[in-house]
């Protein structure tokens, strides 16, 4: 029924507008559309990770925007500067090689398995001699970024949060908030505080024109790169979640973390996967961030907001649910680029641009205000 | 250190009369201290009793009332600009005016207090030698828009529980100052660019800034020991228990939430005195980020302990600059290889103290050896040939404080002094209950001289020879 009357009023206001300039033809409304997909799939890879994490154990990561800011910057890193020198190159591939060994751990269930070890050998050879020989193309940046991501997901969860999981819920919410600012601030100290330029060569930044209409829409291949990317990854995770034995002791941590460590679920390892699949997606969505816009913001400033809305999203959708959080990443990003579109600057009206950094915030607000299980979420109302 | 406060206190006339003596001596010693003439030093100690309001008030909601609020940045904006705003002397209202950047009406830059004295007549109190009044009518409008924001914030807020209110609040700080720099509010907050000249001599000063720390302190202290505070404590407990024994929940936390916002509009008052101007990014969420450390690291809960974490930060903040010039690379790899060392030795201590076996794990060997070669390739760098060059260590600070906020939230969570609060039966070691009829009985058996003599009744197994 609202949703109804949204289209209503919005399918009205585009016909109000064609009628008012030529500016606002069909292909001007199509590449809204385009940008708010592509933005909306951008926030949906971060609002993946708060939603997983809430799920588990009840923590809003505040750190995760920052996690997606060093996703970003750890892509930049291995397309910019490599090839590497031979030391530092084995050092990167350390860490890449223990993320892999704890995804192929998914399908093993022991890290010390001789299978996974193997795969941990290969794994670190090749990306040594790929970032010691080759100039790395973004796919396979974005790829080690991904899992070189996942282990810093994994490693704050152990340094910071895993001692405080008994620990009421405001000390584990101010530690979250530390780890954001440690990042923030270690961001800046090895970055500075200005824009560091982000343009692999790749042919994803080609440009994309088609005609619809009497107009032209000019884009780039991203707006179908960008949703497809996001489209696969989430797939591949709702995969990972429905079908593998370590997706159903996730799903059952999140209903009941004590009762699932009684039927013999290893909640630790659990949690663990959380954050290295959390942090992945977030690393994806900050490569492509990039991507998308042409350059890094500051870190202080890059995780803060794309964080926050992306947190948004999740809790509009309801958190703790998969759907939800992309639901709700599309919603948020059509608030913000769609809105913008449709009540753009005219001659007696100054927009709504400078409003769009709210409506993430209102949204919210007026979503736990209403109905804080979300829009497919489950009751959470405490029990006594 | 337990809470016995409901207990009647003995001595209470001396401690009173202890209370009054410590804050002359108080007085006595600031005037010691800003007698030596040393600008940075004064202006860290009103830094100091500015951040107090805010993280006193803070503690109220976050402390006292268990609620965690991240906003707090937010009220002391309103605070801030109100008062900025009304304060601002004729000269700068006509450069603002004046200025082709700005978007400032001549109506809101009318908006002074020296403007409505002059239009009731009360022209003595136009003049330059009454601009203490002025601030003074300003601030407390300040203090009090701040509440009421805090009264529509608080109202349909406050129903919602935990980490959902922390981000509502959150939520509310971002929306106040991302809507303040939007064009449409520009002409009262002057946008991006600000207010410049707002007079210096009351955030600056030491008397004006310790003295409404002071009324903070006594006005919050009162409350939280009064039934009010009594009933936000047990909201922080158990709400639910705290409703079925009759506590008004709504109620005691709008009200507790809106005095907390009134001293933040206080505190954000003065620090736009302190800083000469009101700009948006100096009320940023650092801001209440700070307060956090301040909270968390002195104890969140008591009036005591965030002072003593306030003390901590502001010291971080003002004397902390050496952190934040350039050194040589070799020079922070040695300080990096030093610090590695001690946190293994913390860890060995820390282990020993607590008798945990094994004593020694592997995180010890890791920051042994990472320490260990750390300093070596320090040492040998200038020969290598390799690190070479300076570095600036910025937003050290900062670093150095939210690892502290870490390292406290996993090994203490209480903070240094947990909720006790400070009294003077600590210094005169009294103990403040009344003993029990249990306790007075085993006191009595220590303190039987014929224990503690040599074959008395303790020892009386094993008789020494003369």
């Amino acid at each position: 029924m609202i949703v109804l009357v949204i289209l209503a009023i919005v399918v009205g206001r585009i016909m109000y507008l064609g009628t008012v300039h030529q500016r606002f033809s069909s292909a001007y409304f199509i590449r809204a559309f385009l940008e708010s997909l592509k933005l909306g799939s951008l926030y949906a890879l971060i609002a993946l990770g708060y939603t997983m994490v809430y799920g588990i154990i009840r923590l809003i990561n505040f750190a995760h925007g920052e996690v997606f800011m060093v996703g970003a910057f750890f892509t930049y890193f291995l397309f910019s500067f490599s090839p590497y020198p031979l030391f530092v190159a084995a050092l990167w591939s350390i860490f890449i090689a223990f993320g892999f060994m704890k995804i192929i751990e998914f399908w093993r269930g022991k890290l010390n398995d001789p299978v996974v070890l193997a795969f941990g050998v290969a794994a670190f050879i090749l990306a040594t001699y790929l970032l010691n020989q080759t100039t790395v193309n973004f796919f396979v940046a974005l790829a080690f970024s991904m899992l070189l991501t996942g282990v810093l997901g994994i490693l704050i969860d152990k340094i910071a949060y895993a001692p405080l999981r008994t620990a009421p819920r405001n000390s584990l919410l101010i530690t979250a908030i530390a780890v954001s600012f440690f990042w923030q601030n270690f961001g800046l100290l090895v970055f500075t505080n200005r824009q560091t330029p982000f343009r692999p060569d790749t042919f994803l930044r080609d440009k994309l024109v088609f005609s619809v209409g009497n107009g032209t829409v000019r884009t780039t291949m991203l707006s179908i790169a960008i949703p497809l990317i996001s489209l696969i990854l989430v797939v591949i995770l709702t995969l990972f979640v429905t079908r593998t034995r370590l997706g159903k002791a996730m799903r059952a941590s999140a209903q009941d973390a004590e009762v699932a460590q009684m039927m013999g679920i290893s909640v630790n390892k659990v949690i663990a996967t959380t954050f290295l699949l959390g942090s992945m997606l977030a690393a994806a969505g900050g490569a492509m961030w990039g991507l998308n816009f042409g350059s890094l913001n500051q870190p202080a400033l890059m995780g803060i907001l794309p964080g926050i809305k992306a947190f948004a999203a999740a809790v509009i959708g309801g958190i703790g649910s998969l759907p939800g959080a992309v639901i709700g990443a599309l919603i948020i990003g059509f608030m913000e680029n769609f809105m913008t579109a449709i009540f753009p600057k005219t001659a007696d009206f100054q927009g709504i641009t400078e409003f769009k950094d709210t409506f993430a915030f209102i949204l919210l607000i007026i979503v736990l205000l209403i109905r804080p299980s979300g829009i497919v979420g489950e009751d959470l109302s405490e029990k006594v | 250190m337990q809470d016995t406060t409901h207990i009647v206190q003995p001595n209470r006339d001396r401690n009173i009369l202890l209370t009054i003596a410590a804050t002359i001596g108080v007085a006595l010693l600031l005037w010691l201290l800003t007698s030596l003439g040393s600008i940075k030093l004064s202006s860290a100690l009103a830094l100091f009793a500015i951040w107090g309001i805010a993280t006193v008030s803070l503690n109220l909601v976050n402390g006292t009332l268990g609620i965690l609020s991240l906003g707090h940045h937010g009220f002391m904006l309103i605070g801030g600009y109100t008062t900025a705003l009304l304060i601002l002397s004729d000269e700068k209202r006509e450069n603002i005016l004046s200025s082709g950047r700005s978007a400032m009406t001549p109506f809101t830059l009318g908006l002074s207090i020296k403007n409505f004295f002059n239009a009731i007549g009360l022209t003595a109190l136009t003049t330059d030698e009454t601009l203490w009044l002025r601030f003074l009518v300003a601030i407390l409008i300040g203090g009090l828009l701040a509440a009421v924001v805090g009264l529509i914030v608080g109202i349909p807020s406050l129903r919602l529980r935990g980490d959902y209110l922390a981000i509502v609040t959150f939520g509310f700080g971002e929306i106040i100052r991302l809507t303040a720099s939007t064009r449409f509010f520009s002409p009262l907050t002057n946008g991006a660019l600000g207010f410049s000249g707002v007079p210096i001599q009351f955030g600056k000063s030491v008397w004006w800034t310790f003295a409404f720390l002071g009324i903070t302190i006594y006005v919050i202290s009162k409350l939280k020991y009064s039934s009010f505070g009594r009933a936000m404590e047990g909201i922080r407990e158990d709400e639910i228990a705290s409703e079925a024994m009759g506590v008004n929940l709504a109620y005691h936390k709008v009200l507790g939430f809106v005095i907390s916002s009134f001293f933040a509009g206080i505190a954000g008052g003065l620090w736009v005195s302190w800083l000469g101007g009101a700009r948006l990014d100096s009320f940023l969420f650092t801001l209440t980020f700070f307060f956090l450390v301040a909270l968390s690291v002195g104890g969140t809960g008591s009036i005591t302990g965030v002072l003593l974490g306030t003390a901590l930060v502001v010291f971080v903040r003002q004397y902390g600059d050496p952190l934040e010039q350039s050194y040589l690379i070799t020079t922070w790899a040695l300080a990096f290889g030093v610090i590695l060392l001690l946190t293994a030795l913390a860890i060995y201590i820390f282990r020993t103290l607590r008798r945990s076996r094994p004593k020694i794990i592997p995180a010890f060997y890791f920051f042994l050896g990472a320490g260990v070669l750390t300093i070596i390739l320090a040492l040998l760098a200038p020969s290598l040939g390799i690190m070479q060059g300076e570095f600036r260590g910025f937003g050290m600070r900062a670093i150095f404080l939210s690892i502290l906020l870490i390292i406290i939230m996993v090994f203490r969570p209480d903070g240094m002094v947990g909720r006790a609060e400070f009294n003077w039966a600590w210094v005169f070691g009294e103990r403040l209950d009344q003993p029990t009829e249990e306790e007075r009985k085993q006191d009595a058996w220590l303190s039987n001289p014929e224990l503690n003599r040599p074959g008395g009744a303790a020892n009386t197994s094993e008789v020494e020879e003369d």
